[in-house]
């Protein structure tokens, strides 16, 4: 029982951080219509950030996370400039492939800068609380409170800020959007460096939870795909609740799987789950089916 | 645009043929002539090189019929080619299979994988074909980590070099043979899927599937054959990898890899024949240049940072691709079309 109650922890935990994940690619892709496959590199690339901020030049903590955020927006802000600016209303084809190129290009430029293949990264104290048998770790602990509050914060700005409205109907209506006279481009460009900031904190995130910061961050981010089918592509609430329910199978499924089949099924099973899914309700629990016509 | 002014076909066999004029069939027998003595003049690495770029032209040919002709995106390539590979390494090493069975059976297991995977094609596509091909390739690299008595595990498995009917392919000589033949015979047999009924079906197919299916497209089918033609082509591509290397281990099969044919589809052209062909030719030698060059510059530039041999690679990967998909979405396929034209048009310009 202390078993499963510590896996269910660490699953809520590690969950929450996928839900970002996802929310990040569900940004961009209700506003512009693009597939970030690039996520698992941008996670990458600004945990490497974050680490370069605070133990390379040894920042104190707040200074060093300010940094990475501004990174993030900055980071964002080029790539929709830069990369997806001159593809708006290509075919799908092509916005899939450029993220996986942006991808390729962001895991070689850090492999440039930060040629470790693996570094300690520690950002909370390191005092386990005890809750029954089962012992938490306080960076589980922040890093399901933070996310609960970005998905907070990010429901109030879609609700309430004139900005988060025009994303939401942007994602709606492009065109009736573009008449009423909202400048699209900039919400693409809004939606980006959202996108990137997410990617940021979730990448502090999981590395603190981790420990540490390596290249195994890449196949995370593409985890975290899983949470995005199951909660359906352009839904919000869909990747918050999907998020937790990933975490709970890898990690409870992991740890009374592996004696059953073999060691690293926690790695493969978001990806059972991606086949499945795709099997049974291919559109999410909360996605929005589209029904197409010629 | 495909004929010299002033050539009319009369016939249909003319209509058809690949290689019309005389200039063709000129440029034709010197190409098959360089390949034939290449290996006079190459040397043994750059034997290897294009023994590895032979391969992979097999693969990206399959995957161009995928992608590139039905529009079924596939990110898992290199996990189709992983099945092609230990297939043919098992089925030789186990059960003593001579290796032309042993690489068609290789060619049919890694479609009928190709094939399950690409069932949630009929109802999903774009993205989300994406990921279920990118969960196919994790899940099929953890097991062949994990499935000790057939893969072997981490460790992989020594494969014996292929052998026809008693001939040993052991230099890279002979193996430059082997899959040069077995190269033409993909990219013919490619070139004659795409002009044929079910080629046109495929291109139907990307271009509107609802529109496809109203007249009369079987999408069911046709999808399903294409996932299988395009993971044969890998599986076969697969197994010549294991037969020309002399150990296989899921190292070979990176996800990185299956990132890279679909950015070669992009950079060659995809849906041409011939864009495969310029695709990895381009990303290659890239890559054959900047392994040769980068430690001579990591010595002359002494403040380059530490991680730049490793790291520039995918650095120029990633930027061939955007820079492609942003100035050249037709690839290099759609150049050589305007070089050919141009060339045929001169000194007129029109």
């Amino acid at each position: 029982m202390g078993e499963l109650l510590q896996y269910v922890i660490t699953g809520l935990a590690i969950g929450m951080v996928y839900s970002l994940i996802a929310l990040c690619f569900v940004v961009v892709w209700k506003s512009s219509g693009v597939a970030n496959l690039a996520l698992g590199q941008l996670v990458f690339v600004s945990s490497w950030f974050a680490y370069e901020m605070l133990y390379q030049r040894g920042l104190p903590e707040w200074l060093g996370l300010i940094m990475v955020i501004l990174f993030a927006l900055i980071l964002g802000w080029l790539i929709e400039r830069i990369v997806l600016r001159p593809l708006i209303a290509q075919p799908i084809l092509s916005l899939i492939t450029v993220t996986l190129g942006l991808g390729y290009f962001l895991q070689g430029l850090a492999g440039i800068i930060w040629s470790q293949s693996l570094v300690p990264f520690q950002l909370f104290p390191e005092q386990p609380l005890h809750i029954g048998s089962a012992i938490i770790k306080p960076q589980e602990l922040w890093a399901a409170l933070i996310s609960l509050l970005l998905f907070g914060l990010l429901s109030l700005y879609f609700r309430y800020n004139k900005m988060g409205i025009a994303m939401r109907a942007t994602a709606d209506d492009q065109k009736a959007v573009q008449a009423c006279g909202i400048p699209v481009t900039r919400i693409f460009s809004r939606s980006w460096m959202f996108s990137c900031v997410l990617a940021a904190v979730a990448g502090v995130l999981i590395s603190s939870i981790a420990g540490s910061v390596g290249n195994s961050l890449i196949p995370t981010g593409l985890q975290a795909f899983s949470v995005v089918i199951l909660g359906g592509l352009d839904s919000f609430l869909g990747a918050i609740i999907a998020g937790p329910i990933i975490g709970l199978a890898e990690i409870v499924g992991s740890g009374y799987l592996t004696s059953l089949t073999w060691p690293g099924i926690r790695e493969v099973v978001p990806f059972i789950i991606i086949i499945l899914v795709m099997f049974v309700k291919p559109y999410g629990l909360f996605g929005e089916e589209r029904i197409e016509r010629i | 645009m495909d004929l010299p002014a002033g050539t009319r076909n009369y016939s249909y066999s003319e209509d058809t043929t690949i290689f019309r004029t005389k200039t063709q069939k000129v440029l034709l027998t010197m190409l098959v002539l360089v390949l034939l003595t290449a290996p006079l003049w190459f040397g043994n690495y750059w034997l290897s090189v294009a023994n590895l770029i032979g391969i992979t032209i097999i693969s990206v040919t399959g995957l161009n019929l995928l992608t590139g002709y039905c529009g079924q995106l596939s990110i898992g390539h290199a996990g189709f080619m992983a099945v092609g590979a230990y297939t043919s390494a098992f089925l030789t090493q186990r059960f003593g299979i001579p290796f032309p069975f042993a690489l068609i059976s290789s060619g049919l297991l890694a479609g009928a994988v190709g094939m399950i995977f690409g069932i949630p094609s009929l109802r999903v596509k774009g993205f989300y074909l994406a990921i279920s091909t990118i969960a196919a390739q994790f899940i099929i690299i953890w097991i062949i980590q994990h499935w000790t008595p057939v893969t072997g595990g981490f460790s992989g498995l020594d494969v014996e070099p292929a052998s026809i009917l008693g001939f040993v392919f052991k230099t890279q000589t002979s193996k430059f043979y082997l899959i040069l033949v077995i190269a033409a015979a993909a990219i013919y047999a490619a070139k004659n899927i795409a002009r044929s009924r079910v080629g046109r079906a495929f291109v139907a197919i990307r271009d509107n599937d609802l529109a496809a299916e109203v007249m009369g497209i079987n999408l069911f089918r046709y999808k399903l054959a294409a996932f299988f033609i395009g993971c044969f082509y890998a599986g076969i591509a697969g197994s010549l990898i294991a037969h020309t290397g002399a150990t296989i281990s899921d190292a070979h099969f990176p996800f990185m890899d299956s990132v890279l044919f679909i950015g070669m589809i992009i950079i060659g052209g995809a849906g041409t024949t011939i864009g495969p062909i310029f695709g990895v030719l381009f990303i290659r030698l890239l890559d054959v240049t900047v392994t040769k060059l980068s430690p001579a510059l990591q010595s002359a530039f002494p403040h380059l940072p530490p991680g730049f041999t490793s790291g520039i690679a995918p650095l120029l990967f990633g930027l061939a691709i955007i820079l492609f998909l942003i100035f050249e979405p037709r690839g290099m396929a759609h150049r050589w079309q305007l070089f050919k034209s141009s060339y045929r048009l001169w000194p007129f310009s029109y």
